[in-house]
């Protein structure tokens, strides 16, 4: 369904965040991305939908180019393709409901969005959304008002408004407490493998990655230094993954 | 002053006192700076001193000319009674060749009697009434037909069987004006009646709540104009095109020298533009208000959160999409709490530009300052410092709430 052919990004400082990277995914996978921060996983993703242009290469989705969309076509692109944020990048002020109404403006008419008419199948299906992540009592809290697993939650409903077919996700739990990774990578599981939406995800947690990922691909430096089965992942993988002076912690 | 450069050496030998050899030297060389620096400062200051012509003398030598004006400060024109007078004018000649007796005057049922009937400037007088009102407080006043006003002189209280004497001074001014018949009116006042508001009190309030108005008017067509300035003039927000930079450049520019322009300057210009009052007032302090707030209005755009505008862009939300949803919640706050501290800083700054014509009570505070009416201009400068105070208050807790 996603291919990166060739893609290379130079930022405007000169630094290279991705040199020639090139992957594949197939419909229903669950693709982590690993690598020390500064890797390039965030750019990468980020290429994807297109909040970052790539420099080089190309992206096709479904067949269809990405890196040379128009902005029409664009927004028809991005408004299937979720993503998840490691900051949450909720609007803090506006209630929870809001929020995740949000993940409808790819479907709605400016106007009436502006004006905040939305139709009352989108208010269910943002119910809806809501329960599936556990906190539909919190609807009409303001969005700042609550934990950091309950705003991780509240993106997650807000991405799954656009019905995508292609979720991203950025260091979705690396500002959460640990204990609470599990219970938001489940929702990333269970949509993977109730709905069938692939998935791409950032994580730097190794043992995170090998419990949810079917495939791995690890970057260095910007380029891609692993792609495979993440059970294949042994200590010589792990050290060239991060380093000679890294060490495993043992998470599982 | 001569400042000889000092060597480490010589810094440390005079900073070590010959008492206490075993003190502990400081890094030599950061003496040095020091001690240089130090000299500068002073150079400076004494510079300063001089400039500001500083005569901290006068504050004692001079403070019988503070008592009566901090007094009547401190007693601001509240309350009044109605006031009841009782009159009686003598008409003197003065200068005049000789005296040829007293004159004796009756009016109002009393009677006034002044010493002699010629008058020559530097003469003692003396004035002696009856059958005025007992116990009551009174003033001699002399009215000249040349003088536009009276001159005040002896107050004096009448005794129990409203009798009184009082001994004054023929003013030089009479001569001065160029002499002929004067009036010396001697004038006994009280209160009688019900309390009520004071003239001061009821100017006041209509004046301050103008100002009040006056500063909300000025906010609101402040902030209105310089909301979409501030967008101009928000780094993150204009395209980093050769366009967008210029118009960021340019606006910036345009408000850093509107700001340096002061509010007094414009009210001056505005007062005789559209004639004095309120409206001139408002524009001075829209004007400033513009080119402040937009500045902090600029500064608030400029420090969203990057985050939830990409999230809006990741859904497929267009360009006004982002703003409406990604920019404008997080700019309210914050856009709001300027616009409360500004009206609070505008209210304060009426009070000023009310004296080059701005109207409000500034107006009102200079015209009785003029005329030395320090018991009204006390019940201005009250009603200033409460109408100051509750907004600052009321501001803080408002712009906390919104925060």
């Amino acid at each position: 369904m996603l291919e990166v052919i060739n893609v290379s990004k130079v930022y405007d400082d000169g630094t290279r965040a991705l040199n020639n990277v090139s992957f594949t995914v197939e419909d229903g996978e669950f693709l982590v991305l690993i690598g020390l921060s500064g890797s390039g996983k965030s750019t990468m993703l980020r290429c994807i939908n297109r909040l970052i242009d790539p420099t080089e290469g190309r992206i096709l989705y479904n067949g269809q180019d990405i890196t040379n969309a128009d902005p029409r076509e664009l927004r028809q692109i991005r408004r299937q393709i979720g993503m998840v944020f490691q900051h949450f990048n909720l609007v803090k002020r506006s209630s929870v409901l809001r929020n995740v109404l949000s993940g409808r403006l790819g479907y709605t008419n400016t106007l009436s969005s502006v004006l905040g008419l939305w139709s009352a199948e989108d208010k269910q299906k943002a119910m809806e959304n809501l329960r599936l992540v556990g906190i539909e009592n919190k609807a009409n809290n303001r969005a700042d008002e609550l934990s950091g697993g309950q705003q991780q939650r509240v993106g997650i409903a807000r991405a799954m408004m656009q019905e995508p077919t292609l979720m991203l996700a950025d260091e979705p739990v690396a500002s959460l407490d640990p204990a609470l990774a599990d219970s938001v990578m489940r929702y990333f599981e269970k949509l993977n493998q109730e709905r069938g939406t692939s998935v791409i995800c950032s994580l730097h947690v190794l043992g995170l990655a090998r419990r949810y990922a079917t495939r791995i691909i690890a970057l260095k430096a910007g380029e891609v230094v692993y792609n495979g089965d993440p059970d294949l992942i042994d200590d010589v993988r792990f050290r060239e993954i991060y380093g000679d002076e890294a060490v495993e912690h043992s998470l599982r | 002053m001569a400042i000889e450069p000092l060597t480490p050496e010589q810094v440390v030998k005079k900073t070590v006192k010959s008492d206490e050899p075993t003190k502990p030297t400081p890094e030599p060389t950061l003496s040095a700076k020091r001690l240089i620096g130090l000299a500068l400062l002073l150079a400076l200051m004494t510079w300063a001193y001089r400039a500001a012509q500083v005569e901290p003398q006068l504050l004692w030598e001079n403070r019988d000319k503070a008592v009566p004006i901090i007094t009547d400060l401190l007693t601001p024109s509240l309350l009044t009674r109605g006031e009841e007078t009782q009159q009686v004018v003598v008409r003197v000649e003065a200068p005049c060749e000789t005296s040829t007796g007293p004159v004796v005057e009756a009016g109002s049922g009393a009677q006034i009697t002044l010493s002699s009937n010629c008058l020559n400037p530097g003469d003692s007088l003396t004035v002696s009434g009856s059958g005025l009102r007992p116990d009551t407080g009174g003033r001699l006043y002399w009215q000249h037909p040349n003088a536009q006003g009276r001159l005040r002189d002896e107050r004096f209280r009448t005794d129990a069987n409203g009798n009184f004497t009082v001994d004054t001074d023929i003013p030089q001014l009479l001569e001065d004006l160029g002499g002929g018949e004067t009036e010396l009116q001697t004038i006994l006042s009280w209160e009688s009646g019900r309390l009520r508001a004071s003239d001061a009190l009821t100017e006041t309030f209509h004046a301050i709540i103008e100002t009040i108005f006056l500063a909300l008017m000025a906010t609101t067509l402040g902030s209105l104009i310089a909301i979409p300035i501030s967008f101009l003039a928000a780094r993150n927000i204009m395209p980093r095109t050769p366009l967008g930079n210029a118009v960021y450049g340019l606006t910036r520019t345009a408000l850093n020298i509107t700001r340096s322009v002061e509010p007094l300057i414009l009210a001056t210009i505005f007062a005789i533009w559209v004639s004095f009052g309120p409206f001139a007032g408002v524009l001075a302090l829209s004007v400033s208000t513009i080119a402040n707030i937009g500045k902090l209005f600029s500064e608030a755009a400029e420090s969203i959160d990057d985050g939830p505008l990409e999230a809006i862009r990741s859904t497929g939300g267009n360009e006004l999409e982002v703003v409406w949803f990604g920019v404008v919640p997080q700019i309210i706050p914050p856009y709001l709490s300027f616009m409360i501290y500004y009206w609070d800083i505008n209210v304060r700054m009426s009070t000023i530009i009310g004296f080059v014509g701005g109207g409000g009570i500034g107006l009102a505070l200079s015209h009785w300052i003029n005329q030395t009416q320090w018991n009204n201009a006390a019940t201005a400068v009250w009603a200033i410092v409460i109408v100051v105070f509750a907004m600052d208050y009321i501001s803080a807790i408002v712009r906390e709430r919104l925060i």
